[in-house]
């Protein structure tokens, strides 16, 4: 540990954004601003036959309304990166032009003075539709019609097998066979900010500038660009502070490129600020498949194979990842065991619903809880304790590097050391006593256990849609200040902190002289930007290198002004010494600017070098003026981060309510920059991991429509219903950085789900409970208590 | 969605019947019915504003009476959009003659959309039900209020 990495720094974020100072889209106001507003469709599937503007446009303070067939042929589709072969990509367009397909799907904009006009005047647009019969069910949209969209002749928007090993022959091999449907809920990332775009255009300089509270402003200036066919460095876009996303902004969406081309249009800027109704229509859902999982083992608990037959529901556009998602449930299949044959068979549907795309853990949440799930059966099946069938099919620590029949190399793990201080921690032995004795009581009482691996630090290019590399610039001022610009845009993740822990640990200069500066394309180099648990392990990799760059040249320009050999200094608290050897052997010839330090010791301070840097007067023969290196690192693997979870509850017999009893995690996500970081992104993991174990899903009726449409009627979970976590780690470094991080962004949200109905459905064994869908709501377990009498 | 209710009207099944099918008797009665006017031959037209939960606005009806056998039984096939949604079913009305007042009972089956599916869903039933128990209530009064014309002094 040094004096600034692996401490628990607190968020030097924080100050501004819980004393109400910092800046979120919305409190961005420019003079001469205009509001937009979005008429979306009542229906799932729709003919548009006709749309009524005509009093909208007349009404007070309404400036411009937009319909599809306005925009339609001016602005490109909205983007999807995903690369699949043979995937059907329909033609997805800002507005609905003569078809809507999913309600929340944008048919309208009315653009006025302020935002009431602009709402009162949407009311006044009249849509005559024709309804379609809507595809809902994901199976359904299997038997072929209706169909979401008719020119491909099916709903079925792609099917991949992967997978390496002979999965038939693993199979056969296999003492037993266990096979269980299981649903994977549609779920909604509820961002506590939702979405927002302000644009703002300059005719003079033809330079359009964009506000948004997403996760990849330079990726989204890019693909921008690219729809409103404006060269890329005019555009410009800054995301201020963002409240969330969860992957629901790691997206370019068509409000984005809407707002920007108003704004052209208009020469005024214009601003959208999404409602919570529309956030839950419109914005991104997460997982949605519904699979059935076959998993072959030997008496002994060793598994020779595992099959996932899966359909995907992608709703009825692919936003910019939509149908990689089950992809990466696919490489993640193997968890933390050795097995020897693996496929995965995916059908992506599409469906008269918002697109899916990542929403933390992004198709990985899915897998893990599919293996964890199928380990429990397993168990359950040869009466073996779930620990114990776990363990025999980890791998040795000695067996890593890993492949897996997924195709993935696992850098680094001891998965071992994690479950046996996670059982330790639970007291696991005396929770299984404790546990008889309840149930002898008649209460209901049970234990989950998931032991995860998940995939960070995505990743090599080669693997990613759209590079996987990250940025950093560090620059050290004249005043010897330093200015980090990072191509990462975190938003809640705090590496404000964590990377000015990096630089002060390396530079042994103050917290409070380092500034890191993200998100705004016209002062940061290009970056990728902050998902897939990647902005410490990748980006925070870049600023390292370069910082070792910069340290090195300021090394040189220091050796320089003491006129001793590079390799004579010494580097420490921001300051350079010569060794005192060469110090003694070398006589005065000091007389430039900066003098050295005036107690007569041969050294400088950083501070001094900085400036003689940007003095340029006196530097060695063949060196840049300035203090400033750039790098962009490059991955060679992903990194495999692990963990046990284990979770006890108790089951209310009356009303099927859960109480927990204890949360253990134990993670490992290799070395950790600030620890207090890390409880917070596990905490919050673990904490949507409840949600979708015990409360959320999206509904959709049968007719396509939304009913859980607000937050009365999609439960995310509040602070009561959360209980107590012990958290603890074990720390495995990894060697694909030279920072050894892994990343833990979304390892919560992945190891904690399978962990939680596990126990649940331990505790309704005596009902014959082997498998539960979620969410475990008190009405779903009442009911599977209500199907047989405990025994 | 689907539900169904039983009310007790203290009126003559003719006087209930009437009452209903009556297009100023209705616009009255029906809580938020700003115009009701007959287009036709046992249809309507109707301008409703209606609060369901936290949703509100106004709507633009046609209904239609089908299967009408006074003063036994009448179905009525609704259809309404406004700006927060649109809802359309039916509702199949039957009147049963008891000793001093009219039974009652109608099943409807409805399906709504937009705002009002989103945000009102859940609250729907409730409102529904006490809508149709304010409208019958007043269906009753008007009803009571026709008797002495169609009985016998």
């Amino acid at each position: 540990m040094g004096r600034y990495v692996g401490q628990r720094v607190k968020r030097t974020e924080d100050p501004r954004l819980i004393r109400g100072l910092a800046h979120y889209v919305d409190d961005i106001k420019l003079p001469d601003m205009l509001h937009a507003v979005f008429l979306r469709s009542v229906h799932a599937h729709a003919r548009i036959r006709r749309i009524g503007i005509a009093s909208a446009t007349a009404s007070p303070g309404v400036v411009a309304v937009y319909t599809g067939r306005d925009v339609s042929h001016k602005i490109g589709p909205v983007p999807c990166a995903a690369a699949l072969p043979d995937l059907k990509v329909p033609d997805h367009r800002v507005l609905a032009t003569d078809r809507v397909y999913y309600v929340g799907h944008p048919v309208a904009v009315v653009v006025a003075t302020d935002r009431y006009a602009a709402q009162d005047a949407l009311e006044k647009i009249a849509v005559e539709y024709e309804e379609l019969p809507p595809v809902v069910d994901p199976e359904q949209a299997l038997k072929g019609k209706p169909l979401v969209h008719e020119q491909f002749g099916s709903n079925v928007a792609y099917r991949l097998t992967s997978g390496e090993g002979d999965i038939e022959s693993a199979l056969a091999s296999a003492d037993k066979i266990v096979r269980q449907r299981m649903i994977n809920q549609r779920l909604a990332p509820v961002a506590m900010e939702p979405r927002g775009v302000l644009a703002r255009y300059f005719p003079g300089e033809q330079e359009l500038t964009l506000w948004s509270s997403t996760q990849i402003p330079h990726l989204m200036r890019t693909q921008v660009a690219l729809m409103l066919g404006i060269a890329e460095n005019k555009l410009r876009v800054i995301t201020p502070e963002v409240g969330g996303g969860f992957g629901s902004k790691l997206n370019v969406y068509a409000e984005e490129a809407l707002l920007g081309w108003i704004s052209i249009q208009l020469s005024r800027p214009v601003k959208w600020i999404e409602t919570r109704r529309e956030n839950m229509q419109a914005t991104i859902h997460g997982r949605a498949q519904v699979g059935e999982i076959e998993i072959g083992c030997k008496k002994d608990g060793t598994v020779t194979g595992l099959r996932y037959n899966v359909v995907a529901d992608l709703g009825a556009y692919h936003q910019l990842l939509t149908p990689a998602i089950p992809t990466l449930t696919g490489l993640m299949l193997s968890g933390a065991y050795r097995i020897p044959a693996i496929q995965m068979n995916v059908t992506g549907m599409f469906t008269n619903k918002m697109a899916t795309d990542a929403y933390r853990g992004a198709g990985r949440p899915e897998a893990t809880y599919v293996i964890e799930r199928a380990m429990d059966l397993v168990a359950a099946e040869l009466g073996m304790d779930p620990v114990e069938v776990r363990r025999k099919n980890f791998p040795a620590p000695s067996e890593f590097p890993f492949k897996t029949a997924t195709g993935l190399t696992y850098d680094s793990g001891n998965y071992e050391a994690a479950l046996s201080k996670a059982l330790k921690i639970s007291g696991y032995r005396e929770l299984r006593e404790q546990q008889k004795k309840a149930r002898a009581e008649g209460r209901l009482v049970g234990i989950g256990v998931s032991s995860y691996v998940e995939i960070c630090a995505l990743g090599p290019s080669a693997a990613m849609p759209a590079g996987g590399w990250e940025s950093a610039t560090v620059r050290i001022e004249p005043t010897g200040k330093v200015t980090v610009l990072t191509g990462a845009s975190p938003h809640g993740q705090g590496q404000e902190t964590s990377f000015a822990q990096i630089v002060a640990e390396e530079l042994g200069i103050d917290l409070n002289d380092i500034t890191v500066i993200h998100g705004d394309t016209a002062i940061v180099q290009y970056g990728i930007g902050t998902f897939g648990s990647r902005a410490t392990a990748v980006g925070g990799t870049a600023v390292l290198v370069a910082l070792q760059r910069v340290r090195e040249k300021a090394t040189r320009i220091a050796a320089h002004l003491l006129q001793v050999e590079a390799s004579r200094m010494t580097f420490a608290n921001a300051r350079f010494s010569a060794l005192a050897a060469q110090a003694a052997a070398t006589v005065g010839a000091l007389a430039t600017v900066p003098a050295p330090a005036a107690d007569g010791d041969r050294s400088i301070t950083l501070q001094e070098v900085a400036l003689a840097a940007h003095l340029a007067k006196n530097l060695p023969p063949d060196t840049e003026p300035g203090l400033s290196a750039t790098y962009f690192f490059e991955p060679k693997n992903f990194t495999f981060p692990f963990g046990t979870h284990i979770v006890a509850v108790e089951i209310d017999r009356e009303t099927g309510e859960v109480q927990f009893q204890r949360y253990v995690a134990v993670d490992d996500c290799g070395k950790v920059i600030n620890p207090m970081l890390v409880d917070g992104q596990i905490q919050g993991g673990i904490v949507q991991a409840i949600g979708q174990a015990l409360y959320e899903e999206v509904v959709y009726d049968d007719q396509g429509q939304l009913i859980t449409g607000t937050l009365m009627d999609y439960a995310v979970p509040k602070a009561a219903m959360i209980p107590t976590l012990e958290l603890d780690r074990t720390e495995t470094p990894t060697p694909e950085n030279p920072l050894g991080v892994k990343g833990v962004g979304e390892a919560g949200t992945i190891g904690a789900t399978p962990a939680i109905v596990g126990a649940v459905v331990d505790a309704l064994a005596p009902f014959g409970v082997r498998h539960l869908d979620m969410p475990l709501k008190p009405e779903t377990i009442f009911r599977a208590m209500q199907r047989t009498s405990a025994k | 969605m689907r539900f169904e209710g039983r009310h007790e009207l203290r009126a003559p099944r003719e006087s209930v019947y009437r009452a209903l099918t009556d297009p100023a008797t209705l616009q009255a009665c029906i809580p938020g019915c700003e115009s009701l006017e007959k287009t036709g031959e046992n249809t309507y037209a109707a301008r409703l504003s209606a609060n369901v939960g936290p949703v509100s606005g106004n709507f633009s009806s046609n209904i239609r009476l089908e299967e009408t056998q006074p003063p036994a039984r009448y179905r009525i096939v609704f259809d309404g959009v406004g700006q927060s949604g649109f809802m359309r079913g039916t509702s199949d009305f039957q009147l049963e003659e008891q000793p001093g007042l009219t039974v009652l009972q109608y099943t409807a089956d409805f399906h709504v959309g937009g705002v009002l599916a989103a945000v009102g869903q859940r609250m729907l039933q409730g409102a529904a039900r006490m809508m149709a128990s304010k409208f019958f209530t007043a269906i009753e009064a008007a009803a009571q209020a026709a008797k002495p014309a169609s009985s016998p002094p």
